[in-house]
């Protein structure tokens, strides 16, 4: 039984590994990072499928992990920036040999952590924002709430069906 | 709605860089590895229980016929109920190493029980935690070793490599050592996954003679005691704002970690990631009685 868990996530693991670069790049926005992220979570996770009790929250559960270790390095990075410079970064680091010419990307972006993350699970990831509220361990009235106002300040025009 | 779609397909643009699924795949080979030496260690550690069961029920049965045949004996024994009397902790083997720049340092606890009544009942739990301390030593070195392997062989430099300052440690924690109880923590970690942490618990009773199990102290009552957990883990969610993960948590059984508080207190022991995101850290449960 536990075996054939850790086989599934591994199975898992592999189909999905360019989804979690995806997500982490979009967190970490250069290549290097993304790479060590992806890293870092797949050992955390397979160092602790055991903890893993429900197999249908493999989904929510790696998400989770993924965007924990891309926090981790961006949080270590910081200690690096002079501490005149403490606010959250205005100009973000971007890769020279990618960027995403694209105003509403580059706007999301710029958003509140929460609110991008948010945004990006519900409509580049297409998760439910049930399965959201999981990810980001926060009440799932709170992920209504922040992605509303995160869409109405994109000036998007909010459809119920998104928002519920 | 139209830009958004626009904006998921450049989301999905992103290059992947091949090395992704070497890396991806150098990590599940890791972790190949390592579910291989633990299924073998599991075995192993069965092995090693089963005997230690048997020696502490040779111990038990020696206690107890004492005290059913001899007035003189169970007066005795009564007269000494302070484990500060009738047993002390110290600390067995100490060393550190640093071996391509993985620096180890291990505190190897041992139990001694002064009284001669009790004597034995200790060698077991010894065995046990010699056993662990050398084991997740071992384990954590050769862990550690492969990253280095990795590291280096992905353009990594001796250089870098040092300045990642891994650090291993096993060392015990004395958590009660009263008149009624002795508890003692032992545990492993290391300084660059805190999803490798583990640690061993072991309670002795000075009244009853013998080591206890979750049942012991919570007087068989697991039931009350999940509850309890389960009601403080709400409270915790509300000041720490994080979201345990109670909802996937199967449960008290009888094999959680524990030990007894110095207000006599058992104390429900999670590891990191075990009930709550690994930024929580462990978690611990006091059950006041």
């Amino acid at each position: 039984m536990k075996e054939n868990l850790y086989d599934k996530l591994v199975a898992y693991i592999v189909e999905n590994q360019d989804r979690f670069y995806r997500l982490a790049f979009s967190c970490v926005k250069n290549q290097e990072d993304a790479l060590d992220a992806v890293q870092n979570a797949v050992c955390k996770a397979l160092a602790h499928y055991e903890d893993l009790r429900n197999e249908d929250a493999v989904k929510t559960w790696f998400y989770r992990i993924v965007l924990h270790e891309s926090y981790a390095i961006l949080n270590a990075k910081k200690r690096f920036i002079p501490a005149d410079d403490t606010h959250y970064s205005e100009i973000p680091y971007e890769e020279k040999r990618y960027e995403i010419h694209d105003d509403l990307y580059a706007q999301i972006s710029r958003m509140e952590p929460d609110t991008q993350n948010i945004i990006k699970l519900r409509f580049f990831e297409e998760l439910e924002l049930r399965e959201i509220s999981q990810v980001l361990n926060m009440n799932l009235n709170t992920v209504k709430t922040k992605l509303y106002r995160g869409l109405k300040a994109l000036k998007i025009a909010i459809r119920e069906e998104d928002c519920t | 709605m139209k830009e958004m779609e626009d904006t998921k397909k450049s989301y999905e643009n992103i290059p992947i860089p091949a090395e992704l699924s070497k890396r991806v795949q150098l990590e599940i080979e890791k972790a190949n590895a390592n579910q291989k030496r633990k299924a073998i260690h599991i075995q192993r550690r069965r092995i090693l229980m089963k005997k230690t069961a048997i020696a502490a029920t040779a111990a038990v049965v020696l206690l107890t016929t004492g005290l059913n045949t001899s007035q003189t004996f169970a007066q005795e024994l009564g007269g000494i109920p302070v484990v500060g009397s009738i047993a002390r902790v110290l600390t067995f083997r100490s060393y550190e190493t640093d071996k391509t720049d993985i620096k180890t340092s291990v505190d190897i606890p041992t139990i001694e029980m002064i009284s001669t009544e009790l004597d034995g009942l200790e060698k077991g739990v010894n065995k046990e935690i010699y056993a662990f301390c050398e084991q997740y030593a071992e384990e954590a070195q050769a862990r550690a070793e492969e990253y280095r392997q990795a590291f280096l062989e992905t353009g990594g430099t001796e250089e870098e490599w040092a300045a990642h300052d891994i650090k291993i440690k096993v060392w015990y924690d004395v958590k009660a050592f009263t008149g009624d109880y002795l508890s003692i923590a032992v545990m492993g970690t290391d300084s660059w996954s805190n999803a490798s942490a583990d640690a061993k618990y072991y309670t002795f009773d000075a009244k009853a003679g013998k080591w206890l199990t979750l049942s012991d102290v919570l007087d068989g009552d697991l039931k009350s005691a999940e509850e309890n957990i389960r009601s403080q883990i709400v409270q915790k969610e509300k000041e720490t704002g994080m979201n345990f993960w109670d909802e996937d948590w199967g449960g008290l059984t009888e094999d959680a970690k524990f030990y007894v508080n110095a207000a006599g207190n058992p104390v429900i022991v999670f590891a990191p990631y075990e009930i709550a995101p690994g930024a929580a850290g462990q978690q611990e449960f006091e059950i006041i009685k």
